[in-house]
């Protein structure tokens, strides 16, 4: 208990410094959070020029895809404000600086510092937004949706977020031997765009694909599903078996990593 | 008591062979071959409670990655290591809150906040008790001369006043075992002075286990008691310091300066010839007959000023790198 409130001081901590480093900057702080957010709109009216073409996108309405899109980017921005960039980008640059090291003397879980460090503030800020749109779209789905819905989508909107976690610790990971992998986490950040479009898009083979075996599905379209009421149990336990073995198995990847640090030369 | 006990500490490194050029990145991608470097070769090292120890060595003889491995950050390919009772490399809680490493090339600092910030970083991360960390905050601060610049972001710093904060952070906890890796790294002497009276001062009050290691042997000779030599991944000469002016055959170096010319064949009967500068000359001389041979220029040659002193330690350790 002592040690969770340890942590949770330590977050609060990174949460201020992040907040303190992007304020230090503060026309650099507007304007990064103004085009992130233009950003999303573009990608909005993009989706509204396709639908004034279709009325839909297989099974999906105009509303709905407008769910599975704000529910993509919320899952996106609670990934980049806290493991994505420090998985993906931080990580594999101080493995291969050697700075490391002084995160490795300090007494506590390295794998906590290595994930949660540099909390993007920046991207909280326009996070904000984007829980605006969500909650705006729920209220133009104009459906009643049972509280028991509501409970699956948060925790499979959490089960995205692990299973995200542990393919961005395992890509990370594999610059303890490489001492880059920056290459991997690009390939992946691309691949992992598609799960803001329904895999209905996809015929035959890749559907196969982004469901079981590279499974995007998992990050927006399975917590949508779910709160529409269009998520059959039997997927509902593969979404959270696939993220909990990919974890295990990232974790024990992550500990050999560990064990394989070279630092660099002084 | 053994603070830290290795025996037959080994450690191998290995890097992929690249060519230059694009060509050869790519060659190494696809059959890149694997090389193999032994940086510690099967070291023995005791070192007890509150001892301060100098780590010396070439560039690539092996200092850092000893000392990396005694903090946790590596892991050694054979040998055993103990700190405290603990394996480094198994990084438990308990003993890392008793050690710290500070290296002087790298900087743990929070870039573009004031060292104050990282301070209570530090409190929060070792668990340090409110009254103990203002107590070690008052004490080390004032002890570094950091007070005026505890609220300046760290990129506002010199080298110097950074490096002063870095070392309070890193005593804050009050750890029992403090590597230094090369702690006064780009310094001008002013600030490596006082970084050598700082861990000097807490090292002994507070009854530290200082290792370090340093190029400059100013630091070595004003605050180590023992000096570990390590040479090749080897150690060539483990001792005080006092015993490695013996090491070498205890020898005695007389700086002289002459009145007028004087004839360097004859003098160099007396002993070898280290420099000679106009009529200034330095002879090594074996130490019992230092006396005899200064009495004996006193004697035959228009001597204007004469002084004996003991090798510069430079030069036992290059000798010994020489072997």
């Amino acid at each position: 208990m002592k040690d969770l409130r340890r942590y949770w001081e330590l977050f609060l901590f990174f949460v201020k410094v992040g907040l303190m480093k992007q304020m230090a900057y503060r026309p650099h702080f507007f304007l990064m959070i103004t085009g992130k957010v233009i950003r999303i709109a573009l990608l909005f009216f993009f989706f509204q020029a396709i639908f004034l073409k279709v009325s839909r996108i297989g099974e999906w309405t105009w509303e709905q895809v407008l769910l599975l899109f704000a529910t993509f980017h919320v899952v996106d921005y609670m990934m980049s404000i806290t493991f994505g960039r420090n998985l993906s980008s931080h990580l594999p640059s101080r493995v291969q600086s050697g700075e490391m090291d002084y995160r490795m003397i300090l007494p506590a879980n390295l794998l906590f510092f290595a994930s949660l460090e540099d909390v993007d503030m920046m991207d909280f800020f326009s996070f904000l937004p984007t829980l605006g749109f969500l909650g705006w779209v729920l209220w133009r789905l104009d459906m009643a949706i049972a509280p028991l819905q509501v409970i699956l989508y948060i925790l499979l909107i959490a089960n995205s977020l692990v299973f995200l976690y542990a393919v961005i610790l395992a890509i990370a990971t594999t610059s303890f031997w490489t001492t880059q992998s920056y290459g991997l986490a690009v390939i992946f950040d691309n691949l992992m765009k598609i799960g803001r479009y329904p895999l209905d898009i996809f015929e035959g083979f890749w559907k196969v694909i982004f469901i079981y075996f590279v499974p995007l599905v998992l990050i927006a379209q399975v917590p949508a599903q779910a709160l529409l009421g269009a998520l059959s149990p039997g997927f509902l336990f593969f979404a959270f078996g696939v993220s909990g073995t990919a974890l295990a198995l990232a974790l024990m990847f992550w500990r050999r990593g560990v064990k394989n640090y070279m630092s660099a030369s002084s | 008591m053994n603070t830290i006990r290795a025996e037959k500490l080994s450690k191998t490194y290995w890097f992929c062979e690249k060519e230059a050029g694009i060509g050869g990145s790519l060659k190494a991608l696809v059959s890149g071959r694997k090389v193999y470097v032994d940086a510690v070769r099967e070291i023995d090292l005791d070192i007890g409670l509150g001892e301060i120890v100098g780590f010396i060595g070439p560039n690539g003889s092996g200092k850092t990655t000893t000392l990396k491995m005694l903090s946790g950050i590596l892991h050694p390919t054979a040998g055993s290591l103990e700190v405290m009772g603990h394996t480094p490399s198994r990084r438990e809680k308990d003993f890392l809150k008793n050690i710290t490493l500070v290296t002087g090339q790298r900087n743990r600092l929070f870039w573009d906040l004031p060292a104050r910030e990282y301070f209570d970083f530090c409190r929060v991360t070792y668990e340090i008790p409110s009254a103990t960390y203002r107590r070690n905050v008052d004490y080390l601060v004032g002890m570094a001369g950091i007070g005026e610049i505890l609220d300046v972001p760290q990129r506002k710093l010199s080298a110097g006043e950074r490096k002063r904060c870095e070392l309070v952070a890193a005593f804050l906890h009050n750890p029992s075992v403090i590597f230094l890796d090369e702690p006064t790294n780009a310094l001008d002497f002013i600030n490596a002075r006082r970084i050598r009276d700082f861990i000097r001062e807490t090292g002994r009050e507070n009854r530290h286990t200082v290792i370090l290691t340093s190029h400059n042997m100013a630091d070595i000779g004003q605050v180590c008691e023992r000096i570990v030599v390590i040479n090749r991944g080897r150690i060539a000469f483990d001792g005080k310091a006092v015993e490695l002016y013996n090491a070498k055959g205890r020898k005695k170096q007389i700086r002289v300066v002459f009145d007028g010319p004087v004839s360097t064949e004859a003098l160099g009967g007396l002993g070898t010839m280290r420099m000679m500068n106009g009529q200034e000359v330095r002879l090594e001389v074996d130490a019992d007959r230092a006396a005899a041979v200064a009495s004996h220029l006193f004697s035959n040659y228009p001597v204007k000023d004469i002084g004996i002193v003991d090798l510069p330690l430079e030069e036992i350790i290059e000798s010994i790198y020489m072997e």
